[in-house]
């Protein structure tokens, strides 16, 4: 219970931030670009629509995690807030999780009423929700997870400056997944090599970039419910992997 | 230190925990070597970053850097759209070729940058740019491995060569493989693989091989097709016309057949005599033979680079003499590059500066045609870079009207020219249905009534097809008017 108080008290907090909702709007008005581009040929300007819409999600849907979990623990050492807490019987792991459960909450609140609108646009131009829209929408749901983790990790030694960068510099090079995981094949031992440890080790982003297949309907992959899956158990295991790390790391700092 | 003052519990924390986080990192691991197979499936024909990202612009570089190639490539069809509707064609080609390489599955892109590639780039006369047909094909082939499952790229690549280049064969197999694509659900024309424009041009394209009883079967699968679809929806207005259409199609086929190549059921209106008209005596003969075009063609220089074709022709209005200017070898350079299509040819759509290449077609009107082509305007298209050059002249009945057809056949079965300007071609892909005895063709002819006309499940083909063609050879002096033009210069037909 006490994670989900301090969860409850975090989104309160996110929401009031006047920064969120320069991102959440700045989402909205991209998704609703979509309809501008109708003068392309229908099946165009039905991908642009579909691409421009998911691609609006996401990158709102970053700096919105970003910009709201760098700032989650370093902001309650800041301003003292964090001795009221810690002097009552909360654990430092609660107060890492409720952060964690807050700061994706919030996250949550906004990737989903982008997606909510989204989808509308999408019945109001195509008279139908594809099913394979709304799973886009759970996939950068999903991205977001790992990397919302990846920021209370973070944060948890970094400043908010340092986190900004690192945290973005990693989602950077975890959507090159592509690039990376050709590496893994390179002839050269040494470039194979350092290709294998980025890919394995890193978070991998790119994996959760699905809009291939949903974009167009005709590039189909075997299994793609297991494919969902498989990333999805990813994404929450990895982010167990991080919070667990970012505990670790919280019970030994002075605060 | 910190940690000294930490309780028990805390100090022991990471000795419990860290096990646990190492066989989590090991599933992640174990979850990414399950993923990355499926993954690359999605991403197969997409090309790495560190080959589009050099061609695009800051404000569409975040967008695949953060995995969004699709929305990249989007916008920048915007882009090319705006290009189109200015005219700006130069422009458009690298934006094609970044697209296709971000978003392997843009169908229309690959389609119309094809298109655009094969038709607008052109001369001062709208005469397009033949070397450019190269990279056109290669990237619609490119759309065909990258797509499977679409059959509009099969379509495209089949029109190409059926409308550009007169390859009928590819165009013939081109369309097959659009009507074979593998249907899915997704498809518009669910529960069919291919719209069903695609079984009327295939079967125009067999009759344009003088494939008959093959062009028969298209039709009749066509017709079974939109019969179907009529049950279904009998008051459908486009399958109406289009199974009208079909039936129709059919009744003039066989009509045509029987007029060109029977002693019955002869339409007065097409064929008034009683012989097979490829073969009805010319007037004042009263001898069954084929009618004698006499191919006659003179070349001149007007001025540098500007050139004038005159000729007669014993033919019906409307026929019309294909005009081919080009390096004497372009042939085997275009060959070359077809076989080894260099990185220039797939990456940057270049073409061969030094080759020449002119196609215009020259219209019979009371058996004479003239022409003036002026190459001097256009010296990117035209560079006169070599010293010897080929000037053909070509009347290609397959490619021709179905009037002239009526009177001459499918192959040329009804046309002989007594300046020996016949070249017949046996290559395996032109030869047509054989339908008379005696006009050159080997094996059987066509009974008229089976359909498919096959043996072993293969096409009985037997029927070379008569071109007639005078070609010049000339060199550069001549072409720049400095030295005359002259019958001699007229050389031997090669064999193709």
């Amino acid at each position: 219970m006490i994670p989900l108080a301090i969860a409850n008290q975090t989104v309160r907090e996110a929401m009031r931030r006047r920064v969120m909702w320069i991102f959440l709007i700045s989402g909205l008005f991209l998704i609703a670009m979509g309809p501008v581009f109708g003068f392309l040929s229908p099946k165009d300007s039905q991908t642009v629509l579909r691409s421009l819409g998911l691609a609006a999600i996401l990158l709102a849907g970053l700096f919105i995690t970003i910009v709201t979990c760098i700032y989650l623990i370093p902001v309650e050492i800041e301003r003292r807030t964090i001795y009221t807490v810690l002097s009552k019987p909360v654990q430092r792991y609660q107060f890492v999780l409720g952060k964690f459960l807050g700061g994706f909450a919030t996250v949550f609140i906004n990737i989903a009423a982008m997606g909510v609108v989204f989808l509308i646009l999408i019945w109001t131009q195509e008279h139908k929700i594809p099913s394979d829209m709304a799973m886009g929408v759970v996939m950068t749901f999903f991205q977001m997870l790992l990397l919302a983790a990846l920021s209370i990790f973070f944060s948890t030694f970094a400043t908010p400056v340092v986190n900004f960068f690192l945290s973005f510099g990693v989602f950077m090079v975890g959507n090159l997944s592509s690039v990376i995981d050709s590496l893994t094949t390179n002839p050269n031992a040494l470039v194979s090599s350092a290709g294998k440890i980025v890919h394995y080790l890193l978070p991998n982003f790119g994996n959760f970039n699905i809009q291939n297949s949903i974009i167009h309907p005709t590039v189909e992959i075997k299994n793609p419910q297991v494919f969902m899956m498989q990333n999805i158990v990813y994404a929450v295991v990895y982010s167990l992997v991080l919070l667990t790390l970012a505990v670790l790391i919280f019970d030994r700092r002075e605060v | 230190m910190a940690t000294k003052r930490l309780p028990e519990d805390l100090r022991n924390r990471p000795k419990k925990v860290l096990p646990i986080i190492a066989v989590l990192y090991l599933l992640t691991m174990f979850l990414q070597a399950q993923i990355d197979p499926r993954a690359r499936e999605l991403r197969s024909g997409e090309q790495g970053l560190e080959s589009t990202s050099g061609g695009l612009g800051g404000e569409f570089l975040l967008l695949p850097l953060l995995g969004f190639r699709e929305a990249a490539a989007g916008l920048l069809w915007v882009r090319c759209d705006e290009f189109f509707h200015s005219g700006d064609y130069d422009a458009i080609l690298p934006l094609v070729r970044l697209i296709t390489w971000l978003d392997p599955h843009a169908d229309n892109v690959y389609i119309t940058g094809a298109w655009h590639l094969a038709y607008n780039f052109t001369d001062s006369n709208e005469r397009s740019d033949r070397r450019y047909i190269i990279p056109a094909q290669e990237l619609l082939r490119e759309g065909i491995r990258n797509n499977p499952r679409i059959p509009d790229i099969n379509f495209e690549y089949g029109w190409q060569n059926y409308d550009k280049t007169k390859d009928y064969e590819t165009a013939a197999s081109a369309f097959n493989a659009a009507i074979n694509t593998p249907v899915w659900k997704g498809s518009d024309d669910f529960p069919y693989g291919a719209p069903l424009k695609a079984h009327h041009i295939l079967a125009h394209t067999r009759a344009k091989q003088g494939r008959i009883p093959d062009a028969i079967a298209e039709w009749e699968r066509a017709l079974k097709r939109s019969s179907d679809q009529l049950a279904r929806d009998p008051r459908n207005f486009t399958f109406i016309s289009l199974n009208a259409a079909e039936k129709n199609n059919i009744r003039e086929i066989y009509q045509r057949y029987y007029d060109r190549y029977t002693t019955s059921n002869h339409d007065a209106s097409i064929n008034p005599t009683k012989y097979p008209f490829v073969i009805a005596p010319p007037p004042g003969s009263t001898e069954p033979k084929p009618w004698d075009v006499s191919l006659h063609v003179k070349f001149e220089t007007v001025r540098s680079k500007v050139f004038k074709v005159s000729g007669k022709m014993n033919i019906a209005d409307g026929a019309r003499v294909d005009i081919r200017l080009t390096n004497w070898d372009y042939d085997q350079r275009e060959a070359k590059r077809r076989d080894i299509v260099s990185k220039e040819v797939l990456e940057k759509f270049r073409v061969e500066d030094d080759l020449t290449i002119l196609m215009d077609t020259a219209s019979v009107r009371k058996n004479k045609f003239e022409k003036e082509l002026d190459m001097s305007k256009d010296p990117r298209m035209y560079s006169f870079a070599g010293d010897s050059y080929k000037a053909q002249f070509t009347f290609n009945i397959r490619a021709t009207s179905p009037h002239i057809q009526d009177r001459h056949g499918y192959s040329g079965e009804g046309l002989t020219d007594v300046k020996e300007n016949i070249v017949l071609d046996s290559r395996p892909e032109l030869l047509a249905t054989k339908m008379i005895e005696g006009q050159d063709g080997n094996g059987p002819v066509w009974d008229g009534k089976t359909v498919p006309w096959q043996v072993d499940g293969k096409g009985v083909y037997g029927q070379p097809v008569r071109l007639v063609r005078v070609t010049y050879k000339l060199n550069l002096k001549q072409l720049l008017g400095q030295q005359p033009i002259t019958a001699k210069d007229i050389v031997p037909n090669d064999v193709p």
